[in-house]
């Protein structure tokens, strides 16, 4: 909706950002506004660029793989994962099944902790601290289950190529501890959605609120949990291989607002830990890692993922064991025009809300920059 | 002798405001919302003016304004006013007639409130038009929209507040003034003396609701935020302030949690504070039992839109002048 294909005159901008209180990472969003209500919103990443595409040019495809993990501090195991998953193919390494169940764990988790962070920082948006305060406490039982597996609460690095690191390997007694944590995590999940959902002042403020039809979901190439809270039934997880074992729902609800997003969210933990459960109860015995592979040349090779904010791409090809023209696309980069868009016609303590309901990660979004000579 | 008695009076009841008026924040933000949020807050005995003696030992930064001195000054004519609203209330100045009135109070509260419009106006932060950052480059959108300061938002919020934000608290003040049919503060309290407690009759319980809605209001506390709300202008002006001017601006705010507490003991309790009397003590129970009551109401609320703010002020006002009606009848 630029000046020369919109008609109408915007009479008053409200920008905010790249450094705001509010935000928890750096973007700029400029709102404009017609007596606080957003007529139209832009929003710009690009100051948190790393360049980890081009360190990883030329590095050892092991530690390339290693290092996809420091794009995101939420999602660093889906990075991981990806990566590996190209260099997989690209080799054709076959990897064994308890390696594949326990990848799915460690996935699935940070699935949980990113969705709890999710509606913790959804929660202080709304201005609801306790609600907050009480889903971190909640999420702490995630984080430290990850921290048992990989050693780290942010960066576990479980998989490498072949299968998983040896020190993330399940035992019984941490089986016996996700499980406990499993059931911790249902009854208070559980509390939680029950008292969000019949609180009255929280509903008005995220009923209606935001709305991003499904038409504009798919016009806007919008992922994840954002595009399935507009009535599309589309999950990447239903098409990876990995999780045929599985059984699962993909959860979707038809509004398209805040609400609908909220809930999208929430009904996916119950799913993740239904997951995690059937995952650690038939859990196979074996070996956890294929070391029986050789290096070679391959062409450019593509993976797709589905990520807890939505489709994670990882591409690269292999030169002398050493990883080329690597590229790497975050779900939150197509989301940001769903962002703008779900701005538009809410108040402006409303507009900050739109964004974080498609729960953005512009850290991991700044992957590359264009440079506009003017 | 009785002027020294006064002033004894009128001084030793404002220190004493001042000193239980510091423990009032910490009680609300700092032990009651820490319990209710499950984290580990510090014990109830912990002042809620540690934090403005911290600021006090600053450094001070000029503030990003057109008028800086001005900016730095309003804080303090904020607590000023406050400060004159309680000495109104106090018997020793009864005899001033018109100042210690409902209508003077009505006044002084009006400076607190438009004050922190000025505050809005006056400042120019780097968190969002001062922000250097290229967006009007080219493919920008809408390049030649006015840009707007998120203070001045703040402002222009602070502005609707005056204009109808306000209305529950002054409504619920007319209605002892109703009941007592004087807008004089030593008339209301002489005839609550006589009558008993306006509280107690029907109208004094709807209008004491009324009041505690729009002393939340009135403070900007959780789900009436929406002044200085976290999602987009955050502290609003108080962005700004630093060190002293900033210890001032929550002094004020722990005074005034005192001085609304005190002046509600006085229309609908007939109390008013009186370091003499020991009556007092219901004064400082009145000034602790809100902000509990507000910590309460506040942990779990969502901050309000304006969506949500107009149909709760209207409606608490209809309350209000219900009350008022019932007053009369």
């Amino acid at each position: 909706m630029s000046d020369n294909n919109n008609k109408k005159i915007i009479e008053t901008e409200v920008p905010m950002g790249m450094v705001h209180s509010a935000a928890i990472e750096p973007y700029r969003v400029r709102l404009f506004v017609e007596d606080e209500i957003v007529r139209d919103a832009e929003i710009t990443v690009g100051i948190n660029h790393r360049g980890i595409e081009r360190i990883m040019e030329g590095l050892p495809v092991e530690k390339a793989n290693s290092l996809t993990e420091k794009i995101c501090g939420i999602c660093s195991n889906s990075h991981i994962w990806n990566s590996v998953l190209v260099a997989e193919k690209a080799l054709g390494i076959e990897i064994p099944e308890r390696a594949s169940y326990i990848r799915i764990v460690v996935e699935e988790l940070e699935r949980l902790h990113s969705h709890l962070l999710y509606l913790a920082h959804g929660s202080e948006v709304l201005g609801h601290e306790t609600f907050a305060m009480r889903l971190f406490y909640i999420r702490e039982t995630v984080m430290e289950l990850l921290g048992m597996i990989g050693g780290n609460r942010v960066q576990y690095g479980a998989p490498i190529i072949g299968g998983i690191r040896p020190r993330c390997d399940l035992n019984e007694m941490r089986i016996k501890k996700i499980k406990e944590g499993m059931d911790f995590l249902e009854e208070k999940v559980a509390a939680f959605a029950d008292r969000f959902t019949s609180d009255p002042m929280i509903m008005a403020r995220i009923t209606g609120v935001a709305v991003l039809s499904k038409k504009d979901a798919i016009r806007l190439a919008t992922s994840g949990p954002t595009l399935r809270a507009t009535g599309v039934d589309i999950d990447l997880r239903r098409d990876m291989e990995s999780y045929d074992p599985f059984e699962f729902d993909i959860i979707t609800q038809k509004d398209g607002d805040v609400k609908s997003n909220l809930l999208v969210r929430v009904f996916e933990i119950f799913e993740s830990i239904k997951i995690i459960r059937q995952a650690i109860g038939n859990l196979p015995p074996g070996k956890i890692t294929n070391r029986s592979w050789g290096m070679q040349d391959t062409p450019i090779v593509k993976s797709y993922i589905e990520v807890p904010r939505g489709k994670l791409y990882h591409s690269y090809k292999l030169e002398e064991g050493r990883t080329r023209n690597v590229i790497v696309r975050t779900p939150s980069i197509t989301n940001i025009g769903a962002m703008e868009h779900a701005c538009i016609g809410a108040h402006i303590t409303d507009a900050q809300l739109a964004i974080v309901q498609c729960d953005p990660c512009f850290t991991c979004t700044d992957r590359a920059i264009k440079i506009i000579r003017l | 002798m009785t002027i020294l008695n006064s002033l004894i009076a009128v001084f030793g009841t404002l220190i004493l405001a001042f000193l239980v008026s510091i423990w009032l924040p910490g009680i609300e933000r700092k032990f009651i919302h820490a319990r209710i949020q499950q984290r580990v807050g510090p014990p109830i005995s912990s002042l809620g003016i540690m934090a403005p003696i911290k600021f006090f030992f600053k450094k001070t930064i000029i503030p990003n304004s057109p008028m800086p001195n001005l900016y730095n000054v309003l804080p303090v004519i904020s607590l000023l006013s406050c400060v004159f609203i309680f000495l109104f209330i106090m018997p020793q100045m009864y005899y001033l007639g018109a100042l210690a009135s409902i209508i003077a109070i009505v006044g002084l509260l009006k400076i607190e409130e438009v004050i922190y419009m000025f505050m809005g106006s006056l400042s120019k932060s780097i968190l969002s038009v001062n922000m250097p950052f290229p967006d009007l480059a080219k493919g920008g959108k809408h390049r030649k929209a006015t840009r707007s300061f998120l203070e001045e938002l703040s402002s222009l919020r602070a502005f609707r507040l005056i204009a109808f934000g306000s209305f529950p608290i002054y409504i619920a003040f007319f209605v002892p003034v109703a009941i007592a049919k004087s807008i004089y503060i030593g008339d209301i309290v002489l005839y609550q003396q006589i009558n008993g407690p306006i509280l107690f009759t029907v109208a004094g319980a709807i209008g004491a609701l009324v009041y505690f809605i729009g002393y939340m209001i009135l403070l900007n506390e959780y789900p009436f935020v929406i002044l200085k709300t976290k999602a987009d202008v955050i502290e609003g002006p108080l962005l700004e302030y630093a060190a002293k001017y900033r210890a001032y601006v929550y002094l004020t705010r722990g005074f005034l949690m005192f001085v609304l507490a005190s002046l509600f003991a006085t229309l609908f309790l007939g109390i008013p504070p009186n370091i003499f009397d020991w009556k007092v003590l219901i004064n400082i129970g009145v000034a602790i039992l809100f902000p509990i009551a507000m910590a309460l109401l506040s942990a779990f609320s969502p901050i309000f839109t304006f969506r949500q703010f107009y149909p709760v002020v209207a409606g608490v006002s209809i309350l209000g002048i219900l009350a008022i009606i019932a007053a009369f009848i």
